[in-house]
């Protein structure tokens, strides 16, 4: 299997770098950001959507930095599952993240830029022509959607990053820079719905650090994940909740793993505002699941997939409020 | 040493000559290559040789013919494998190592559709471009081969028709990888498609366009591609069951899973001969349909097998893409290269068959297996491959190791439009072994009895006949089941744990190397032949085509000689990996090697031992049955201080003739029935297995953990505990795979879903459980020292052991793997609407309370395993066959005895069609008895 080749640009700051995506930009020539490459160089491999350049943020100077409220995009998996300076929720996530080796290169701005998966789509090129594509890569052919036939509009592939969920919870901020300057959003605010779309990044525009209010610190979080091996695999569904203890109504609530973009599930939590009990766990839960619709594009199937949201969501509840 | 000329020694007196210069040594020089590694040879180790030859090795199972040849030098020892050094250092070279000046590479092109006639290739394009150095097309090589000389039906690439996404249509040579996958896009082909079958269940119907023509003898126009009918045994039993099990199971595909993907150098040299480089178990097969295909004879290649990253079977077929090496070097000139990604690796295939069993157990009221009806319909993908024998394997390997009162098998392989299944792991035993053993943990259910003792009282004897007529020889199943049973704690756990926790048993019967060689009648040509070789350096040159898979067969090789010649295991060096020098061996397949290389290399090696002792008795007077080899030396038996070292005996022998030059071969005794189909499943040994697992499950998500397996396996004799103790942990690891993850997915357009590593989901370290190896040793007595088998038969057990551990922890039976979450969990859904439960944690587990079978299943289990040891040790060698625990008399014919037992010949379809899918195979007449096609 052979990487299609491409240019890679190594800018050391911020403004190097996207000084490099206008110029790019300006060209014509499309790119694609890479931070640790774990995402990107498989899919790559796989003639996914590959582009000519691809600028990296390795070397961006500060990309790395890991503090207690701002976590750089650069920053790896591995460095946040180790830390004793992070959330615990985060360091909890990151460790269930693929296998060590993984989380080794593997970095939080990636993990959330992370591109949706369908095992119509990350395949190879000679088995995607066999099926004659699908509409995520249709290699100009128009090709439709091969999850859900017909309907040709939406992209349907399954977010499957676990980052997200977590840092969701826990109330997160992204900072994103581009060409026409820097802006800052919640982090639920970033996905964008279409599995193609993903998120609302501009052309040119990178994630560059997370940031956590001063109360995130004061929560406390469980993340729970499904998947078949302890190792490896991507999340079949994951479920992020965090609250401070005492006010139910600081709970925050997020799903990943299910669908094209993670959710954030305010209005549930809102309409459960009595969630503290066993009874009330559980109403929570079976909401949850009821909003929840993921389709037949992971390992797992997706009624089993919707069925665990409960499970996962009333274990996650009953493990931030144990001790209460 | 300082090199140069070296003094004689002795001279080291300080005598100096009158003319000043100083007195040479008058001692002869020390023998060259005395010392092996270590200077000085050791005394005869007493703990390695048998009690039965005086030494201090205890033999509970009795003595063997081959303690004689014992010299306590390694065999028994836990020894590194011979080649361990050149693995973990990164210098062994597998199939992609090779390297040849000026090789090119080829690449392949591929069928996009399932079912496809193709109406015209169209090459000019890619020829013309800049760096394409050749293509081929089926039109080069329209010969078929086949690994099964009764069913060749591949080509090295696809002639008029292909059959599945991925199936082989042209190949191109190229400079580098990236012209050649460019020239592959600008190859222009055009197909008629077709329409394609997935379904096997579907293949029994009849088609337009079946995938294969079988011509006189093809199964109506359906896609059949063999079928298969067993009967034996007396019926009537089953009339009046008091427990039955019926059960009808899907197992889906599984790969093997192996490291290395398939990698062939092609080179034909200066004279013309093809070098063909490629990581094969069974070189010898690759070597005759490579002549048959390139049209060459067999003495013009040498296959040279490089090292295997892993085989499991899933590299015994000789393979198309090493064909289109072979063609495309010899078409540019130059070597070619070819080697997979991981997603060819899985077009290719050769699995283990995606299948749908389905087994029905009676027990009468004495708690004995009064019926045994096993249907299986297995995919078999577009090819042939192992199938034949599949077909058989899924029925006959059930026979044992319990006694039966009767015994049906109905089973058929169908063609479909997926890549080919063919031979894994314990071929064609695993699925229906599952299905069997979680029968008899419902029979137990229902008798109200252990499962552990329902086996035990029904086990055949060591030394006896199987319902079809298998001789087993060793058997050490009892004492298996006894130690497993007692190391983990069975009975403070069976039955008794909490709700999520379970335990549970399973037993397995495989072969120890078929006994037909397939390509060959056994009486006019060896199963194994080994070459050995000594000449004046001492070391020992073993010959020998057993290809070493990882298994450790060249090790074993190396110990058995090193035992024999009482020699460090280093001074054996075992030569097996091209054609040109070993001899023909069938490979590693049928876990076949020890058994039978090692037997052919014990001959040889005793050829050898002769020649040594012959001379030493020249040189000290006493005759060889007075002598005895210790390390690297033989001395008188009775005053060890008499003796000559090993070399100066070599150096007597080799006066006449030179190099000592010895071969040894293996060949199976006569056996078996006359039945159709009586060859499958024949072995000149059988090994025996029982696991226990525990196992946790979670019950609101359905998700299984294996935590501990305790594995006991009858493998003879372990001639390298280590190596034994690796295969069973593998083992255990394989089988985790498909019993918890594994599976081939293939979706709704019946493409293979997940052909790659992430989503074929392998257990990883964190799934693995602790692992208890316990090893019995039976002594065969036929085998190499006593060795079995313990390669296949370990994988076996687990899956039903993990199987019935799930029904203890949380009550449901599965009837279908792999057990995922999603199955398990939806199991426990109907589990909870049946019982009207709400929440999955209120579930409880199965409880026992011991049945009035239960004392008489112990005291009969009592009296067999007495009955087992007296003719284990053959205190007892009355005749014993399957049929003497329902009343038979086993001096005389079981069908002279009772009419009805019998083999059915004739089966009728109507009742064979109600066993299940298989017998409905059975509907359809052959072409010849519907006059078509003749």
């Amino acid at each position: 299997m052979l990487t299609p080749p491409f240019v890679l640009h190594r800018p050391t700051s911020v403004e190097e770098a996207c000084a490099i995506a206008a110029e790019l930009a300006e060209a014509d020539r499309p790119f694609d950001w890479v931070a640790g490459g774990t995402d990107l160089l498989p899919n790559y491999k796989w003639h996914l959507n590959p582009k000519g350049d691809v600028i990296s943020l390795a070397h961006v100077d500060g990309a790395d930095a890991l503090e207690a409220n701002r976590v750089g995009c650069m920053v790896r998996l591995h460095d946040v599952a180790t830390s004793d300076v992070v959330h615990p929720l985060l360091a909890e996530a990151a460790a269930k993240v693929a296998s060590s080796l993984i989380r080794r290169s593997a970095t939080i701005g990636g993990n959330l830029c992370l591109d949706t998966r369908c095992f119509w789509y990350n395949q190879s090129e000679d088995w995607r022509r066999s099926i004659e594509w699908c509409h995520k890569a249709d290699c100009g052919t128009g090709a439709d959607c091969r999850v859900i036939p017909n309907q040709n509009t939406l992209c349907v592939a399954t977010y499957q990053g676990d980052m997200a969920a977590a840092f969701m919870a826990l109330g997160a901020e992204v900072e994103l820079v581009g060409p026409s300057g820097e802006r800052r959003m919640p982090l639920e605010d970033f996905f964008e719905l279409d599995g193609m779309k993903k998120n609302v990044l501009q052309p040119g525009e990178f994630l560059l650090a997370v940031h956590l209010s001063d109360d995130a610190s004061s929560r406390v979080g469980a993340y729970h994940k499904l998947r078949v091996r302890e190792t490896w695999d991507f999340p079949e569904a994951g479920i992020a909740a965090a609250w401070i203890p005492g006010d139910a109504a600081s709970l925050r609530v997020a799903s990943t793993g299910l669908e094209s973009i993670p959710g954030l599930h305010a209005d549930l939590v809102e309409a459960h505002a009595d969630w503290t009990d066993t009874e009330g766990r559980k109403r929570l839960s079976k909401a949850l699941q009821k909003a929840i619709k993921p389709v037949n594009n992971t390992a797992l199937p997706p009624r089993y997939r919707r069925s665990m949201v409960s499970v996962l969501a009333s274990r996650a509840l009953r493990a931030i409020t144990q001790g209460e | 040493m300082s090199g140069g000329y070296r003094q004689q020694p002795g001279g080291a007196g300080g005598e100096v000559r009158k003319d000043g210069k100083r007195v040479a040594g008058k001692l002869r020089f020390t023998p060259p290559g005395a010392g092996g590694s270590r200077p000085v040879s050791t005394p005869r180790n007493l703990d390695g040789i048998p009690e039965s030859v005086g030494g201090n090795e205890p033999q509970p199972a009795g003595h063997h013919v081959h303690d004689r040849l014992r010299t306590g030098t390694t065999v028994g020892q836990a020894t590194a494998l011979v080649d361990a050094n050149a693995k973990v250092t990164g210098q062994a070279w597998y199939g992609d190592d090779v390297r040849l000046p000026n090789e090119v590479i080829g690449r392949i092109l591929r069928s996009p559709h399932h079912y496809a006639r193709i109406r015209s290739i169209d090459t000019s394009a890619a020829e013309a471009m800049p760096g394409v150095l050749a293509i081929a097309t089926g039109d080069d090589a329209p010969k078929t081969f086949g690994v099964l000389p009764v069913t060749k039906d591949e080509h090295a690439m696809a002639v008029e028709k292909v059959r599945h996404v991925g199936d082989l249509v042209a190949c191109v040579a190229a400079v580098d990888e990236a012209t050649a996958m460019e020239a592959l896009g600008a190859i222009v082909v055009d197909y008629e498609e077709l329409e394609p079958e997935f379904d096997p269940r579907k293949g029994l119907e009849d088609v337009d366009e079946p995938i294969h023509w079988r011509g006189k003898y093809h199964v109506g126009r359906t896609n059949v591609q063999k079928r298969v009918h067993q009967a034996f045994g007396d019926r009537s039993k089953i009339e009046h069951a008091a427990a039955t099990s019926r059960r009808a199971w899907r197992f889906e595909g599984v790969h093997h899973g192996f490291t290395e993907p398939h990698a062939v150098v092609a080179h034909w040299d200066a004279n013309g001969r093809l070098q063909l480089y490629t990581p094969q178990q069974v070189p010898h097969y690759t070597h005759r349909a490579l002549a048959t295909v390139l049209d060459v004879p067999m003495h013009q290649i040498n296959v040279v097998r490089t090292f295997v990253g892993g085989g499991f079977g899933g590299k015994s077929d000789p393979f198309p893409h090493e064909m289109c090496a072979a063609i495309l070097a010899r078409k540019c000139g130059r070597p070619v290269r070819i080697t997979f990604d991981r997603e060819e690796v899985y077009w290719i295939n050769r699995g283990r068959h995606p299948s749908y069993i389905e087994v029905k157990l009676d027990a009468d009221e004495d708690g004995r297996v009064a019926g045994l009806d096993v249907d299986a319909l297995i995919d078999g993908g577009a090819f042939a491959s192992f199938g034949h024998v599949t077909s058989y394997y899924n029925g006959v390997l059930a026979t044992a190791p319990y006694e039966l009162g009767s015994f049906h098998y109905t089973g058929a392989r169908v063609w479909t439009n997926k890549p080919a299944s063919g031979a894994m792991r314990g071929h064609g035993a695993v699925n229906t072994r599952c299905a069997v053993e979680v029968g008899l943990d419902d029979i137990a259910e229902q008798l109200s009895v252990d499962p552990i003792d329902l086996r035990l009282a029904n086990l055949l004897p060591p030394h006896s006949r199987t319902i079809s007529g298998f001789r087993i020889t060793s058997n050490g199943m009892r004492e298996a089941l006894r130690r497993v049973k007692e190391e983990s704690g069975w009975d403070e756990k069976f039955r008794k744990m909490p709700l999520g926790k379970g335990i549970g048993i399973g037993c397995g019967f495989f072969i120890s190397g078929s006994g037909l060689p397939i390509h060959w009648d056994p009486n006019r040509f060896p199963h194994a032949t080994v070459h050995i070789q000594v000449d004046m350096d001492g070391g020992v040159t073993v010959h020998t085509g057993a290809a070493d898979i990882g298994q450790g067969s060249t090790t074993a090789v190396a110990q058995v000689v090193s035992e024999v010649l009482a020699l460090p295991l280093d001074m054996i060096h075992v030569r097996s990996h091209e054609s040109d020098t070993s001899p023909v061996d069938l490979g590693s397949y049928s876990s076949r090697v020890t058994f039978m290389n090692c037997n052919a290399a014990i001959r040889a090696a005793m050829e050898i031992r002769e020649q040594l002792l012959n001379a030493a008795w020249d040189m000290l007077g006493y005759h060889p049955t007075t002598l005895v080899m210790v390390d690297r030396r033989i001395v008188y038996k009775h005053d060890p201080s008499i003796g000559v070292s090993y070399l100066q005996a070599l150096h007597k022998a080799q006066e006449d003739k030179g190099a000592l030059i010895a071969r040894g071969a293996y060949r199976s005794p006569p056996m078996g029935g006359v039945h159709k189909g009586a060859a499958a499943g024949l072995a000149p040994a059988y090994s025996f297995s029982a696991y226990v697992a525990e196992v946790d499950v979670d019950v609101e998500t359905g998700l299984v953990k294996c935590t501990r397996v305790w594995a006991a396996h009858d493998c003879g004799k372990a001639l390298n505990p280590l190596a034994v103790e690796g295969q069973i942990i593998g083992s255990c690891h394989m089988g985790l795979g498909q019993v918890l993850s594994e599976r081939m997915v293939y979706g709704r357009t019946g493409h293979l879903q997940n052909a790659n590593l992430l989503q074929y989901q392998i257990p990883s370290v964190h799934e693995m459980p602790h692992v208890t190896p316990i090893i019995v040793e039976s002594s065969d007595p036929e085998g190499p020292f006593g060795a079995k088998e313990a390669g296949e038969g370990p994988l076996l057990p687990i899956l039903p052991a993990v199987c019935n551990a799930v029904y203890d922890a949380v009550g449901v039976r599965p009837s279908s793997l792999p057990l995922t979450p999603d199955v398990v969990w939806s199991d426990i859904q109907k589990r909870m609407k049946a019982e009207d439960v709400e929440d999955p944690l209120e579930l409880t587990s199965p409880r026992l309370t011991h049945g009035p079978l239960q004392e008489k299943l112990a005291s009969r289990a009592e009296e067999h395993q007495s009955r087992d040891r007296a003719r284990q040790r053959t205190e007892d060698t009355s005749p014993y066959v399957n049929g003497v625990l329902f009343g038979f008399d086993p001096t005389r014919p079981i069908d002279e005895q009772l009419e009805g037992w019998a083999a059915i010949d004739d089966p009728d379809p109507e009742s064979m069609a109600e066993m299940g899918y298989a017998g409905r195979a059975w509907l359809k007449q052959e072409q010849r008895h519907m006059g078509g096609d003749v």
